[in-house]
């Protein structure tokens, strides 16, 4: 009896702390996000990670459930997730055609109401690429622009001045040859550097800023003239091995590392890059080495023609259960994001922000390409289509670095994946 | 209990489990394919019926699966004319030996126990222009001359590619051949010897023949895994350059994945499954003498 009595009282005390944590308790929200930065510890991770605990903190109801990959598995990642309803409430992406434009007309995209981020200090032309059938569909991260890296230290060792023309260039990567120093390094595996590169080409040798995205709308061909000056100029500096020898198996990894190393004298990448000055990864007379030079002048445009188009985005699922907790997300990200990132030396936002006389010489190298720009192109003609377009350019170039096309036969294969990848839209 | 085994009812209620999972396991995500294979899915949004023009399109308009398809080949002839016979031979002359049979068979089974990752890791870093170890070896014994991009080199790429993915097969078909090997009894190899077959007759006429259905399981299995190749490619080339190593499955993975082309990698993997089973039949066709027990 004593022991029914015993068992009785302990159930009814379990079943009255149950009760009492149950009522308690207030409903936990769970916020399902994701992006492409899975090292939480540093640059990107590390700022989403500060901004994410500040919002829970802010709202003690939500739990923030994020997932992070590297670039391209976070894209299979959402097309797989978009392919079963299952988007995460917000999410980073990226705010071409083929990424966030696939994903606004599948009707999977919050329209975004402008008016509620008006006066965060967007910097002019960075909310366009995120706008898809006339609607705001993300918000812009950063300003990304082609620039050379390059170490100053071997610059000075073989006396080789920065060159200012693509000629000057060439001979710069001869002096590099010549002393068994790797004159340039880029990802060529996954080319589109290199696409970014003929771009940049083709500005320098038309002077026209706009004749690549009015080719993409089908205003002119690929095979119009125009672009041959730039492709030749593209398989001159290939021919003169400006170039590592394993350009098209060298990733973006093995090609950061190779420069960082110091194995290679120049690093053709984004201005994202500017974490290369404080990557402990890499030592300290590197660190304090490194700088940045704009793509060299051809012979009609000039050193200040920058092509800078807004990469990263955020979006908002359009089946999201807490639409306005999201919105509310994306404000207090784009209130802190800004500051963070430009103190962690992560990119340069597409907000304004406040510089100082303590940053860093590479970011002042990059804030100043930037603001001298005089005239800038926006996306990469590969990001301005399908998703297959994309894969065929890359494809394309790389046959064109490897010799398999020739400059006429690569633009007249350029315009029939553009012809036909516009057909398809 | 006899009665239960031989009531065809009862046979097919207990099998019946075992066939209903294998139909959802294997046919259904065929068929689906088969559906998808015939819609423009971009994998976002609704699929459209486009009917057989994924196909055709797959058939008589794509070069790239065709080049794809060609060097799966050229890889299954060299695994199987080039890795087996060498695999082959150093199993005799493992068992022939004996001395260091056993650290020698360790040692060649070691690429079939790595990963795959590492091992083409592992050779893209010796076949690396600068910094490789071929190209310095190369230099050392004075032929400097044959020094050049091993991967990205149109004319060395495929070769270099099919090195790496032979040199990692290497360990299981010394594994198979090993085992078939010793699994021949000694007394008919000593009744061949008794009867004047010595060196390469005794291979050749006794025991080749016996060997015969471990060679079938063997090809059969290096058929199939030239046709699925995927993760040396994706590791090393990527395809590239352009398409010159470009593979079937990692053409289809591609085209689904990257090119975002759902509907036209599925009709690819349905026309890859169809290639793979008629190479089974074909291969099982024409090697299908029996040997008899022994």
């Amino acid at each position: 009896m004593k022991r029914v009595l015993v068992f009785f009282c302990v159930g009814v005390l379990l079943c009255a702390v149950l009760l009492a944590s149950a009522f308690s308790a207030e409903p936990k929200i769970t916020l399902r996000m994701g992006d492409p930065h899975p090292d939480r510890q540093h640059t990107w991770g590390a700022v989403i990670e500060q901004i994410n605990t500040a919002f829970e903190k802010a709202h003690p109801n939500v739990k923030i459930v994020s997932e992070s990959y590297q670039d391209q598995a976070w894209q299979q990642k959402v097309k797989i997730y978009a392919a079963s309803n299952q988007l995460p409430d917000v999410f980073k992406y990226w705010s071409f055609a083929q990424y966030t434009g696939a994903l606004a007309n599948a009707g999977l995209l919050l329209p975004i109401p402008e008016k509620q981020f008006a006066g965060m200090g967007w910097l002019p032309g960075t909310l366009d690429p995120n706008r898809f059938n006339g609607k705001l569909y993300g918000l812009p991260i950063s300003v990304d622009f082609l620039v050379i890296y390059y170490n100053k230290a071997l610059f000075d060792k073989y006396g080789v001045k920065v060159p200012a023309t693509i000629d000057q260039l060439i001979a710069t990567a001869k002096v590099f040859r010549d002393n068994n120093v790797i004159p340039m390094v880029t990802d060529g595996k996954d080319a589109w550097p290199l696409n970014l590169l003929w771009d940049n080409l083709v500005i320098r040798t038309t002077g026209n800023p706009t004749l690549i995205p009015k080719t993409m709308a089908r205003k002119f061909k690929f095979t119009n003239p125009l672009f041959m000056a730039g492709t030749k100029m593209y398989k001159q500096l290939i021919d003169n091995k400006l170039f590592a020898d394993d350009l098209l198996t060298s990733d973006y990894g093995a090609s950061r590392n190779l420069f960082g190393q110091e194995k290679a004298a120049m690093y053709l990448m984004g201005s994202w890059e500017q974490g290369l000055s404080t990557d402990t990864s890499f030592s300290e007379p590197f660190r304090n080495n490194v700088g940045v030079m704009k793509i060299p002048a051809g012979p009609k445009g000039t050193i200040d023609d920058l092509q800078a188009w807004g990469g990263g985005n955020y979006v908002i699922s359009a089946h999201t259960k807490y639409k306005s907790l999201c919105l509310d997300y994306l404000k207090m990200y784009y209130t802190m994001f800004p500051k963070l990132v430009w103190e962690n030396k992560v990119c340069i936002p597409a907000q304004k922000i406040m510089t100082s006389s303590s940053d860093n010489q590479l970011s002042k190298e990059l804030m100043s390409i930037l603001s001298s720009a005089k005239t800038t192109s926006g996306t990469v003609h590969i990001d301005l289509s399908t998703a297959d377009f994309n894969t065929t350019g890359n494809k394309l170039i790389q046959e064109l670095t490897a010799g398999i096309k020739t400059p006429e036969q690569f633009l007249s294969e350029l315009d029939a994946a553009a012809e036909t990848a516009s057909k398809s839209k | 209990m006899n009665k239960f085994f031989s009531n065809k009812k009862d046979i097919f209620l207990m099998v019946l489990p075992g066939v209903a999972f294998l139909l959802f396991a294997m046919f259904l995500p065929i068929l689906m394919s088969v559906y998808y294979g015939m819609t423009d899915w971009s994998g976002i949004g609704k699929p459209n019926f486009i009917g057989i023009a994924n196909f055709k399109a797959v058939l008589f308009k794509d070069p790239i699966f065709w080049v794809s398809l060609l060097n799966a080949l050229i890889l299954s002839l060299v695994t199987i004319f080039i890795q087996n016979p060498i695999a082959f031979a150093v199993c005799v002359m493992l068992i022939a030996c004996k001395k260091g049979e056993r650290f020698f068979r360790t040692v060649y089974f070691i690429p079939a126990v790595i990963s795959v990752v590492v091992t083409t890791r592992l050779w893209v870093q010796i076949f690396s222009p600068q910094f490789g170890l071929l190209n310095k070896f190369l230099s050392l014994i004075g032929l400097g001359f044959l020094k050049t991009d091993w991967l990205s080199n149109v004319h060395t790429a495929l070769g270099s590619v099919i090195f790496i993915a032979v040199w990692q097969g290497f360990g299981w078909a010394i594994l198979f051949y090993y085992s078939g090997l010793v699994g021949i009894p000694k007394e008919l190899q000593e009744a061949a010897r008794i009867d004047g077959a010595s060196g390469v007759k005794l291979y050749t006429k006794v025991v080749l023949p016996l060997m015969m259905p471990v060679i079938k399981v063997i090809i059969l299995n290096a058929l199939i895994n030239c046709l699925k190749q995927m993760e040396t490619v994706y590791l090393s080339t990527g395809g590239g350059p352009g398409d010159v190593t470009q593979f079937l499955a990692n053409y289809l993975y591609q085209k689904a994945f990257v090119s975002s082309q759902y509907g036209y990698g599925n009709a690819i993997s349905v026309l890859f499954v169809i290639i793979c089973i008629l190479a089974t039949y074909l291969l099982n066709r024409f090697t299908k003498e029996d040997v008899g027990e022994f």
